[in-house]
């Protein structure tokens, strides 16, 4: 076997200082979300499945959507709130990074107040053992509030952490990581709402 | 600073104190490699023996020595184990152990996650074994399709225990999978672009990529059963307007990709090691490269042929059918590219290759009868008989096991530092080939010839009894020759001779770390220029500033994803209990949830809230003087 050439010289770009790498807790964060994200994937084919394939379940009492849109409007606004947090905390301003997360804390808690009246209010018709549309939807959203508490979770963490700014001890971008998860759990409520809700009140 | 200093100094940073407290904190990946490894074929050999005891119930007509229920628990626990708790981790500990070495890092991406993966795969495989205790073990076979696995059916915890501890398990891959994405996308060493990745860091991303987007099926459906079988709900009953075919699209989603997850790294860790002892670079690497990628991809398109018996229209049938055909295009690539590596090549036959030719042999077996059996009206013949069971021994057996034996014999040496003896490894080849081949060859007949698979037993005088007699010898033959390497194993840790550090004169760069390797691995980070680093005239440890020592803690180099120029220093965690601790809060949730006590679940749940803080929280660096 020949020898391979391959050059002597070493690599230059080394001899420049390097800072410390930030960017493998956030790859880790993304591939978290897209595994969590192809769990509804595939609980949405169980939807439709069980469904034979049809959009509305026939038989079914289509679900009221007053709270599920409410519901939305109090996730998309405090995914508004993270994001401007976001922008604080690039721009270094870190009172206003928390505050921002602060709040989002409080919105994602009154969405869990609210789910608690929807299920109530559901549970009159349907319980999760009726028969299978109960099973799966009870399931899906359940799932989905369950994603929420851990959301939450991970945002009042942070909200905890001495630094939230460019550090090099990890965790590094711990703010930008939550955020993320954070507007993961609400747009899966935007598909929730469509598919669970919407989409079964058109005739 | 001269180089004794440097390496004593890079030992005080990396190294885990020999002591109980190092034992249950290290997050050393050739460590957590080894348990991986040694955990791994403990599982072979428990579910090997199962394999035995089916194999003397079947060996003759109408024999009791096996209660039918105590058969259904004993096969089904067999399938598990080989499919859950060795096929899989067996891969995840090589990959564990070689992939930092092979892409020049000092270790995985998450160290942390990586002990992680390992506790909680060895704790679920405890799980799982737990039922024996109960003598309630899972008994519908791995795929556990309901009507049958529904409380009404199936009572007892035998059930659960197969749901939770899957679920178990199932975190435990997707962490892992993480992790491995992660560090071959982000620790490569400098200079080892794309274009020069070896190919074992190929197949284990594809694998990776598998398993993050197709186990949240098996999650999804594991949840569903326990709900229906404990909660009342109804996924899979009829009557209440479930489907029981529900659970078969969710879970062949996941088990067919997960037939290449525990195969992939296998080819990978033959792409490896036909080059080196063909004496030359691998033909068509790109191609291989392409094919792994493209066989992860398409393996999510063919779930349904699992199911052609179910009943289904002709247009899907067509599909999956003509899908499970193509995906056979990109393992013939690969094929035909290591017989051609041989054919050009001047091939040593070491033991290492012995394996590789018999994984070759029998890859292309199971791989032509699963073309075969991809015909439909084929399939229907002879779905649920023995052709199925030969077929995806073959497959298993012959692309797992085969491989991570040729793997073994090729990568101990770094490993422990000496030697295997060939001579008794050329022996235990040969057996285990000629068992394996005598032990599932006649199946294809039996399944032929009508015999169902999973009966416990069966009449005499209907053509099965002289094959089934043929198979158990083959059986009781393979598991010899098993015993042989495990002999050699132990032979080579007394009195093997010292391996040195490339004894193989292979290209890749672990064989440039000292055999077994120090705990840094590399003095200098590595700089890669070729595809061969080791086979090329370049030296890449070569750093007379000693620029790339990095020594002001525990760090390496991260690097760009395409290139792989160096953009940052990877700062890597000290060693921590989090990772156990984390495990234990998950068996308190999955005990309650097995006890059916919610207080326990939730206990469990809120323990792995202090135990994550505890990880997460900024650490204080030690400073090594």
């Amino acid at each position: 076997m020949s020898t391979i050439h391959a050059g002597q010289a070493p690599v230059e770009v080394l001899l420049q200082p390097l800072g410390i790498d930030q960017a493998r807790g956030r790859q880790g964060m993304l591939l978290l979300i897209a595994t969590e994200a192809s769990l509804f994937v595939v609980l949405f084919f169980a939807y439709f499945f069980l469904s034979n394939g049809d959009w509305r379940w026939l038989q079914q009492e289509p679900p009221k959507i007053t709270y599920a849109l409410v519901m939305l409007a109090v996730l998309l606004s405090s995914s508004a709130v993270l994001r401007w947090g976001e922008k604080q905390v690039e721009a270094g301003r870190f009172a206003q990074g928390r505050s921002a997360m602060g709040l989002t804390v409080l919105l994602g808690l009154g969405f869990l107040v609210l789910s608690a009246f929807e299920y109530r209010e559901h549970l009159k018709h349907l319980a999760p053992q009726t028969n299978s549309y109960g099973s799966i939807f009870y399931t899906i959203t359940s799932f989905h509030v369950l994603h929420v508490i851990g959301g939450l979770l991970m945002l009042s963490y942070v909200l905890l952490l001495p630094r939230i700014g460019r550090t090099d001890r990890p965790p590094h971008r711990a703010y930008s990581d939550a955020a993320s998860y954070w507007h993961f759990v609400d747009i899966v409520w935007i598909f929730i709402v469509g598919i669970l809700y919407v989409l079964p009140n058109l005739r | 600073m001269d180089s004794a200093a440097v390496e004593e100094r890079l030992v005080k940073i990396w190294e885990t104190p020999p002591t109980a407290q190092g034992w249950f904190s290290t997050v050393d990946h050739k460590e957590i490699g080894k348990r991986y490894l040694v955990t791994a074929m403990v599982f072979l050999i428990v579910g090997g023996l199962e394999a035995l005891i089916m194999r003397l119930q079947l060996a003759r007509s109408n024999q009791g020595f096996l209660t039918p229920e105590a058969y259904n628990q004993i096969f089904t626990m067999h399938a598990m184990t080989m499919i859950f708790w060795y096929a899989s981790p067996i891969l995840s500990g090589f990959s564990n152990y070689l992939i930092p070495l092979l892409i020049g890092a000092r270790d995985m991406a998450f160290p942390r996650a990586n002990a992680f993966t390992y506790w909680s795969f060895v704790t679920s495989g405890l799980f799982l074994y737990a039922s024996v205790a109960f003598r309630q073990s899972p008994h519908a076979g791995w795929f556990a399709y309901p009507p049958y696995t529904d409380s009404l059916y199936s009572p007892g915890l035998g059930m659960d225990f197969y749901a939770l501890a899957l679920l178990f398990l199932t975190i435990s891959t997707t962490v892992g999978a993480v992790n491995f994405i992660v560090t071959i996308f982000r620790l490569r060493a400098p200079g080892m672009a794309i274009s020069r990745m070896p190919l074992l860091a190929y197949s284990t991303l594809t694998m990776s990529f598998s398993a993050v987007f197709s186990l949240p099926a098996l999650t999804v459906a594991c949840v569903c059963l326990e709900l229906q079988r404990h909660w009342g709900f109804h996924f899979f009953d009829v009557a209440y307007g479930g489907s029981a075919l529900l659970w078969q699209q969710l879970f062949w989603f996941f088990g067919h990709p997960w037939v290449y997850i525990v195969f992939l790294p296998a080819t990978g860790m033959i792409s490896m090691l036909i080059p080196v002892f063909s004496r030359r670079p691998i033909v068509g690497y790109p191609y291989v490269a392409l094919s792994t990628v493209l066989t992860g991809v398409v393996g999510f398109g063919v779930w349904v042929h699992h199911m052609f018996a179910v009943g289904m229209s002709h247009m899907s049938m067509s599909f999956f059918s003509a899908a499970s055909m193509t995906i056979s295009v990109f393992s013939a690539v690969q094929v035909f590219a290591w017989i051609a590596t041989i054919w050009k090549g001047r091939p040593v036959l070491t033991t290492s290759m012995y394996f590789a030719l018999g994984f070759l042999a029998s890859l292309v077996i199971g791989g032509l009868d699963g073309i075969v059996t991809a015909v439909i009206p084929i399939d229907w013949q002879v779905t649920d008989t023995y052709w199925v069971v030969s077929h995806l021994h073959y497959v298993l057996v012959g692309a797992n096991m085969f491989p991570v034996f040729a793997a073994f014999y090729y990568w101990l040496p770094k490993i422990t530092g000496r030697m295997m003896n060939e001579a008794l490894g050329k022996a235990s080849f040969w057996v285990m080939f000629i068992g394996f081949n005598l032990a599932f060859f006649p199946m294809h007949l039996m399944g032929i010839a009508g015999m169902p698979r999973r009966i416990y037993t069966y009449p005499p005088g209907l053509g099965w009894d002289g094959l089934s007699m043929a198979s158990t010898v083959g059986a009781f033959i393979l598991g010899v020759g098993i015993l042989l390497s495990i002999i050699n194993v132990i032979w080579s840790l007394q009195q093997g001779a010292l391996a040195g550090k490339n004894p193989w004169n292979a290209d890749s760069l672990e064989w440039s770390t000292d055999s077994p390797p120090a705990p840094y691995a590399f003095v200098h980070i590595p700089t890669v220029r070729s595809r061969h680093p080791l086979w090329d005239d370049y030296d890449e440890e070569f750093d007379p500033g000693d620029q790339r020592v990095y020594d002001q803690g525990r760090l390496t180099i991260a690097s760009s994803l395409l290139d792989a120029e160096p953009v940052a220093l990877g700062k890597m965690p000290e060693d921590s209990f989090a990772p156990l601790l984390l495990t234990i809060a998950l068996v308190i949730f999955f005990s309650g949830a097995l006890a059916e006590n919610l207080w326990i679940v939730l206990i469990g749940a809120l323990a792995v809230i202090p135990a994550m803080g505890y990880w997460l929280w900024p650490q204080h660096e030690r400073v090594v003087a």
